[in-house]
């Protein structure tokens, strides 16, 4: 059984179709990153997978429960109460702009959610947010504030955050795009040391480098639609007209 | 009247304000809060009911209000009003004005907050009253706080218009002993105790935003 | 057994009303809640210990002790004096009340002071008579006889057509004050205030000319006759055993009292005007 699958997705906004009738699946354990120009539908794919955005057609699946679905008559069907709690344990998300909780110690931001959302004993929980933190290189950190901290920094708590509620599958959305470019290295180090947690990882970017040697699958997509899935090797050496223009343009910059 | 019996009445007076104050305070901060919820809710009669309770107690004179509060039961029902119910429409009065004034304050604060922070708390799995409680309300606090100082500081200068329902607070017994004694002394020392306690208000809400300031 | 004899007059002077039938016995009464306003000495004000006192204060106490009630002492705001009155937060207002130009808006008690309105003016005015105020400017009380009396509609309207200004104020402390700072030049208002406030204030003085001659009493709401009655009566047994003119003489309103039982055909005049007002409010 695929850990995640999405199924014929749409979604538009004011009538502009950002996503056109796509579907994808992750297995337990696969790295899978979306690439694509901006404008592409990207983001909005990852946050219809995470229920911040709700979809108008298709179907979202963890372990195969239902996570969103729209029948035929178009009505939007979500899981309420201790269904919606559950299936949320099954995932976590990375924003772009990290969203720690400013006024929460680095500690609090990781811990809070584990103790008062899955009401797990405070002192494992300490623990193994101390262990995260050294994972992320930030162990002499936990009593620190965001403001305190720099941009990699705050995104190396975002990301022990998310790991914290020990999910099988992490959502990355352009974990690095509000970084600057001497900081973007630390954060890539730290997702990939994470490849060996067997967490699932969905990674939205533009790191180019950093998909193809991670990767166990790429996905591009351009204008709402998949264009282009598979092995990265063979994503990023297709003679496919589309990806050459998007990778020539990433080039240049 | 001796200066000392006449400071004793100023702060038997004082008490009294002191009472209207807080007792303000412990009913309109919650009001407030549940009005601005009235205010940004999605039902729309609720949202316009709220506009109008809104517009109303800010745009007419508190003075009035308190007029309204105290008479309107007899006026209004029959009911025999007096003893106590001076001083509680005093407190249902200014409690229900400034309510309106938090609850537009509040809903400021609470819509001057990024959406970022609701997703990542949905997203780790707060509910709706965990991520409101717990990430938006303490970080609206702090944002408010200047805006919440000038309307508790304008609310201890308001007491004094519960001489309009001759209830003996301070200002009240300020025109009182200053008609006796035909005499400003009262107002005097009247406007020193509303300086001071002021000045305690202003530096425990400097304290209070000091305290909230190791983050921004 | 004097008292008893007094109430047994009084009780077949009121037999009239009685037999018309709508009075009915009141509820047990045990609290008599007196409206004043506490910024008008001598009659009502706060005394050196801070407790509300005043000639009329201590009058009203006088009558709860005969009668058995506790006095609640209820200042009130004085533009809001009718209000608390219906609402029935107050059961009168007794507070230098002039009846005069008010007669049919209230159930009265018996007149008890004689009072009079008067212009205040500062010595060096060079204001001798209620003529030279033509063109200057006047204040009066807001919501006082003294105002109603030189407004329009009142007895001294065309008087009060010739000031400047006819400015109301909130308070005879603010008055005397801006009189002194000259921003008013004359102050009009009861005699007894002014009598008291010239006191402690230097410089100022009374015009002898008055602008009418009026009557103290005491307010019920109409239809309360029966309150109003038993009051009067209470009054009258405080004049004859000697306690009103005590009482006037500490205020030193002795020139000024005028409480007197009603003759025996001004009392059934009287009654009989009860009468026909409780018939009136009955259809």
């Amino acid at each position: 059984m695929n850990l995640l699958e999405m199924n014929h997705i749409r979604k538009h906004f004011d009538g502009l179709e950002v996503i056109q009738d796509i579907s994808l699946s992750v297995g337990e354990g696969e790295i899978l990153s979306i690439i694509g120009p901006s404008g592409s539908g990207k983001s909005t794919m990852l946050r219809c997978a995470t229920m911040l955005e709700k979809i108008d057609a298709g179907e979202v699946l963890y372990m195969g429960e239902r996570a969103a679905c729209v029948t035929e008559d178009g009505r939007q069907i979500y899981p309420k109460g201790e269904e919606a709690k559950q299936i949320r344990s099954y995932f976590g998300l990375v924003f772009q702009n990290f969203n720690l909780f400013p006024h929460y110690s680095v500690m609090k931001n990781i811990t809070d959610a584990p103790i008062t959302i899955q009401k797990r004993k405070r002192d494992e929980v300490y623990e193994e947010a101390r262990s995260l933190l050294k994972k992320m290189g930030l162990e002499d950190k936990e009593n620190a504030y965001p403001c305190q901290l720099s941009g990699g920094q705050c995104q190396r708590v975002a990301i022990a955050r998310a790991l914290a509620l020990n999910p099988r599958i992490l959502f990355f959305d352009e974990p690095t795009s509000a970084l600057d470019p001497e900081l973007t290295g630390e954060v890539l180090k730290v997702i990939r040391s994470l490849a060996d947690l067997q967490i699932a990882m969905v990674i939205v970017t533009h790191e180019m480098a950093f998909a193809r040697s991670i990767s166990d699958r790429v996905i591009f997509m351009d204008k709402g639609v998949v264009a282009l899935e598979g092995k990265p090797d063979a994503v990023f050496d297709s003679d496919n007209g589309r990806i050459r223009e998007f990778l020539g343009k990433i080039a240049e910059r | 009247m001796s200066f000392s019996v006449m400071l004793e009445q100023l702060s038997s007076g004082m008490v009294k304000s002191l009472g209207i104050f807080v007792l303000t305070l412990v009913f309109s901060l919650p009001l407030g809060l549940l009005v601005a919820f009235g205010r940004m809710s999605k039902n729309r009669l609720l949202q316009n009911i709220i506009k109008v309770y809104i517009s109303v107690l800010r745009g007419t004179p508190l003075m009035l209000q308190l007029l309204v509060v105290y008479f309107g039961p007899y006026y209004l029902f029959g009911m025999r009003i007096g003893g106590t119910y001076r001083f509680l429409a005093i407190i249902i009065g200014f409690s229900l004005n400034y309510a309106a004034y938090f609850a537009e304050i509040y809903r400021s604060g609470i819509e001057s907050m990024p959406v970022g922070q609701y997703e990542a708390a949905t997203v780790l799995g707060y509910n709706k009253i965990q991520c409101f409680f717990r990430i938006i309300f303490p970080q609206v606090v702090k944002r408010i706080l200047p805006a919440v100082t000038n309307e508790v500081i304008t609310l201890v200068k308001d007491t004094s218009l519960s001489f309009s329902l001759a209830y003996a607070e301070m200002f009240t017994i300020a025109k009182q002993i200053a008609a006796a004694q035909t005499t400003f002394m009262p107002f005097v020392v009247a406007a020193i105790f509303y300086y001071v306690f002021n000045l305690v208000v202003a530096v425990t809400m400097e304290k209070i935003e000091k305290k909230l300031s190791y983050y921004q | 057994m004097k008292k008893g004899m007094i109430g047994m007059a009084l009780a077949a002077a009121l037999a009239a009303s009685m037999v018309a039938g709508t009075v009915c016995m009141a509820d047990e009464r045990t609290t008599f809640a007196v409206g004043f306003d506490a910024e008008y000495p001598p009659y009502g004000y706060m005394d050196e210990n801070g407790d509300y006192t005043g000639f009329d204060i201590e009058l009203a106490q006088a009558v709860c002790d005969l009668r058995g009630w506790e006095l609640v002492k209820t200042p009130i705001a004085w533009d809001s004096k009718d209000m608390e009155l219906e609402s029935g937060a107050i059961d009168c207002i007794w507070s230098g009340f002039t009846i005069n130009g008010r007669e049919d808006d209230y159930a009265w008690s018996l007149p008890y002071v004689d009072n009079s309105q008067v212009v205040v003016v500062t010595e060096d005015s060079g204001i001798t008579d209620l003529a030279g105020l033509e063109g200057k400017i006047v204040a009066a009380q807001a919501a006082s006889a003294a105002l109603e009396l030189l407004s329009e509609g009142g007895d001294q309207a065309d008087l009060g057509a010739t000031f400047g200004t006819l400015q109301e104020f909130a308070d005879y402390n603010t008055a005397f004050a801006e009189l002194k700072a000259g921003s008013v030049d004359a102050v009009a208002m009861d005699v007894g205030v002014a009598q008291y406030q010239i006191k402690t204030s230097e410089g100022c003085k009374i015009l002898d000319e008055t602008l009418n001659a009026e009557q103290y009493g005491i307010g019920f709401a109409l239809g309360n006759e029966e309150l109003r009655d038993q009051v009067n009566e209470s009054l009258l047994e405080l004049l004859d055993n000697g306690t009103f003119d005590e009482l006037a003489e500490k205020y030193e309103l002795s020139d000024m009292v005028c409480l007197a039982a009603p003759a025996e055909e001004a009392m059934e005049t009287e009654t009989e005007a009860a009468e026909a007002e409780t018939e009136a409010m009955t259809e």
